[in-house]
């Protein structure tokens, strides 16, 4: 894989002015209300936990379970860095929700064509060389876009220098990796945030995946084999009838 | 599918006063109110309305037929035809309203009472097919062979019964042949969707010799069953496998679910455990059917079949069991065991229904030889294998999604409609085809049909 992008949110620098939202909003032609929940028509919202502001999206992982899961492969994760949507691929089997263990796509359950809906990191503008609409927008740096090991390495960086910093990097680990990275000086679980899985889910089901050729190849072979033993036994047992009645 | 079954029924094809009525329609006195007759009107005999009739007067032929056309209305008839009313209705919820009028489904809840009832139970009751078919074709068990067309007729209904469910499932059901060209391999759910397209082919090859032997020419009729008696054992080979892939893969698209699906059920080994628990299941569904149509058709089984099959199902539940417990105890899940949450209740519930209350039974000797006490038991071994399907995909997701789910009327409606329509065509199928013998005295209407000529 090529160099990747990668997002860092600084919860202690977030003032909760909302820009982000708005610039998503805007971006994506949404009613520009403010949403409390991610929604299909909030990628992102700025949540409120006391005196600390939490901005929920996408987390693009490294390898995504919402990508293994689609059957149709609508879900991909680019070189870039962010997971993508085709809707021209979705058949609307919803797996990617189930699948998601930080529960961020949704669903437009009350339209009749329904299509799956997530933030991809403002991809064809990263594709271009823009930064996303949330980062451009974010007056405190809050959110900040650049190589995906140079992020990390800043995050480490201010975390490991400041002791106010929770020795933790949401992100780096959880759900194997992922393209977008929380730092923050209050207790990860006091803020929202899922005590995700430590790996990458989609290496549950390549395991189970893996095993169809075997399954395939031996399986077969055994049915194949006590078919030949049930036909084998079946003639001998005529064979045998035969030589009675010859007998008698 | 839904909606002729309804005009078949409402027509009345089945003729009136057939022997193979018996068990599920008493012909109702035509003077009473349909819906309000006593009991006393409804035990009436067919005998005191024929007199009716004649005190009428023959000419009045029109009012003769109206007469006929109410006496059919029964009971039953019209709790089915409610049943395909609001399946109807959830029908045209659905695609007519969406998503959001027709079920109670949420971003932390996106799969119901459709995908848990519908898609697992649907194709894992229909493992019977398989694993008969297997049993007799493969492994040289002969005797199972008279359950072998029950098995595959089930099983056949209960996949075109989940693919009907699929249409109402998906968010955009015209786009459901995409997996066949948009390929994701890393997907469970892909390796699911192939494995059932190609197994439903299956099951309808294997099926379809009961509607060929209906055809009237006798050349295409037998150029077709020789031809399929050549690719039969091949047909069956890749059933088995097909179905052994599929049945622990919908186990398999919940190995994602880790840290959200709760520790009870959550298991590496989901994937074995939704084959192991499938195959009894199955076995259970096809017992059901067999049991019924026994009762309420005019078929004659050795019901002794019937104690030699559950003499399978409690060694499979046993091992199930064993498999379940131990992997209880290797993953973790077994320091909730007794937890007073509402998660264990629903699990005890299950293993009860699924695994203690069967085996027990099925361990005494007066309940294996009769077949009515069988018939219960199998009953529990659904109701339990249904328990747990729901438990995966609802109850153990619950905690994690912070939402309490409960299906909407319509969810229940268009389930219970499939399920009708499915048991229902199971019956015709029954009643027409050659799927169970069926006693000497046959009603007028058959003996005109092909196999009769034959």
């Amino acid at each position: 894989m090529e160099r990747s992008k990668a997002m860092l949110v600084d919860i202690t620098k977030c003032i909760g002015c909302r820009a982000c939202e708005q610039a998503c909003k805007e971006i994506h032609g949404f009613p520009k209300e403010s949403e409390t929940h991610l929604s299909t028509t909030a990628y992102t919202v700025v949540e409120d936990h006391g005196d600390r502001y939490v901005r929920r999206l996408c987390m693009n992982c490294q390898d995504p379970a919402c990508a293994s899961a689609c059957l149709v492969g609508a879900l991909k994760k680019t070189s870039l860095g962010p997971v993508t949507y085709d809707k021209s691929k979705c058949m609307g089997c919803r797996y990617c929700l189930v699948a998601c263990p930080f529960n961020v796509p949704r669903y437009q359950w009350s339209k009749l064509a329904p299509y799956v809906t997530k933030c991809d990191m403002c991809y064809e503008r990263q594709a271009k060389g823009q930064p996303p609409a949330c980062v451009e927008a974010c007056p405190a740096e809050a959110s900040i876009i650049g190589w995906r090991d140079e992020i990390l390495e800043e995050a480490q960086r201010r975390v490991l220098n400041d002791n106010k910093y929770v020795k933790q990097i949401y992100g780096s680990h959880e759900a194997g990796g992922t393209s977008v990275f929380f730092i923050s000086d209050v207790a990860f679980e006091k803020l929202g945030f899922i005590a995700a899985p430590k790996h990458a889910l989609p290496t549950l089901t390549a395991n189970a995946l893996g095993d169809v050729p075997t399954v395939v190849m031996v399986g077969g072979a055994m049915l194949s084999g006590l078919y030949w033993i049930t036909q084998r036994r079946a003639l001998v047992a005529m064979a045998d009838a035969q030589k009675k009645k010859e007998r008698s | 599918m839904l909606e002729s079954s309804e005009k078949q029924e409402a027509r009345g094809l089945k003729p009136l006063s057939s022997a193979t009525d018996s068990g599920m329609a008493k012909a109702m006195p035509s003077h009473s109110d349909r819906a309000m007759s006593s009991e006393a009107d409804r035990a009436m005999p067919s005998r005191a309305h024929a007199m009716d009739r004649g005190g009428e007067g023959e000419d009045e032929a029109s009012l003769f037929s109206v007469r006929r056309w109410i006496a059919q209305i029964t009971l039953w008839r019209v709790i089915v035809a409610l049943i395909f009313v609001a399946g109807a209705y959830a029908t045209y919820a659905r695609f007519a309203l969406g998503f959001a009028a027709s079920t109670n489904l949420t971003d932390p809840q996106p799969w119901g009472l459709w995908v848990g009832l519908g898609t697992l139970c649907g194709v894992g009751l229909s493992a019977g097919g398989f694993a008969i078919a297997a049993a007799v074709y493969l492994l040289g068990f002969e005797r199972y062979r008279p359950l072998l067309r029950t098995a595959v007729t089930v099983s056949f209904l209960g996949y075109l019964s989940v693919m009907v469910g699929m249409m109402y499932e998906l968010g955009l059901p015209w786009r459901i042949w995409h997996p066949i060209v948009m390929w994701n391999r890393h997907s469970v759910l892909f390796e699911v969707s192939w494995c059932v397209m190609l197994y439903s082919t299956v099951l309808a090859l294997e099926f379809s010799p009961a509607l060929v032997e209906k055809i009237p020419w006798k050349r295409a009729r037998e150029w077709y069953l020789k031809w399929h008696h050549e690719i039969l054992i091949g047909l069956v080979l890749v059933g088995t496998v097909l179905s052994s892939l599929h049945q622990s893969f919908l186990g398999g698209l919940y190995l994602l679910t880790e840290g959200k699906l709760d520790p009870l059920w959550y298991s590496p080994y989901l994937p074995s455990l939704f084959y192991l628990s499938a195959i009894p299941a199955g076995l259970a569904a096809t017992m059901i059917a067999i049991y019924l149509s026994v009762r309420s058709l005019d078929v004659k089984v050795d019901l002794g079949i019937l104690s030699e099959v559950s003499q399978v199902i409690a060694p499979m539940l046993i091992i199930y069991a064993l498999f379940r417990g131990v992997d209880l105890f290797t993953h973790g899940g077994s320091k909730y065991l007794l937890t007073w949450r509402e998660e264990t209740i629903s699990f005890w519930v299950e293993i009860a229904l699924f695994v203690f209350a069967p085996v027990i039974l099925l361990s005494r000797e007066k309940i294996r030889n009769n077949p009515l006490y069988l018939y219960w038991t199998c009953c529990l071994v659904v109701m339990g294998f249904m328990a747990n399907r729901l438990n995966v995909s609802i109850t153990g997701l619950q905690a994690s999604s912070r939402i309490y789910y409960v299906p909407k009327w319509t969810e229940f409606a268009l389930t219970l409609a499939t399920i009708t329509a499915a048991v229902l065509a199971f019956r015709y199928a029954v009643m027409y085809l050659e799927i169970l013998p069926k006693s000497p005295q046959r009603p007028r209407w058959m003996v005109k049909s092909a196999a009769a000529d034959a």
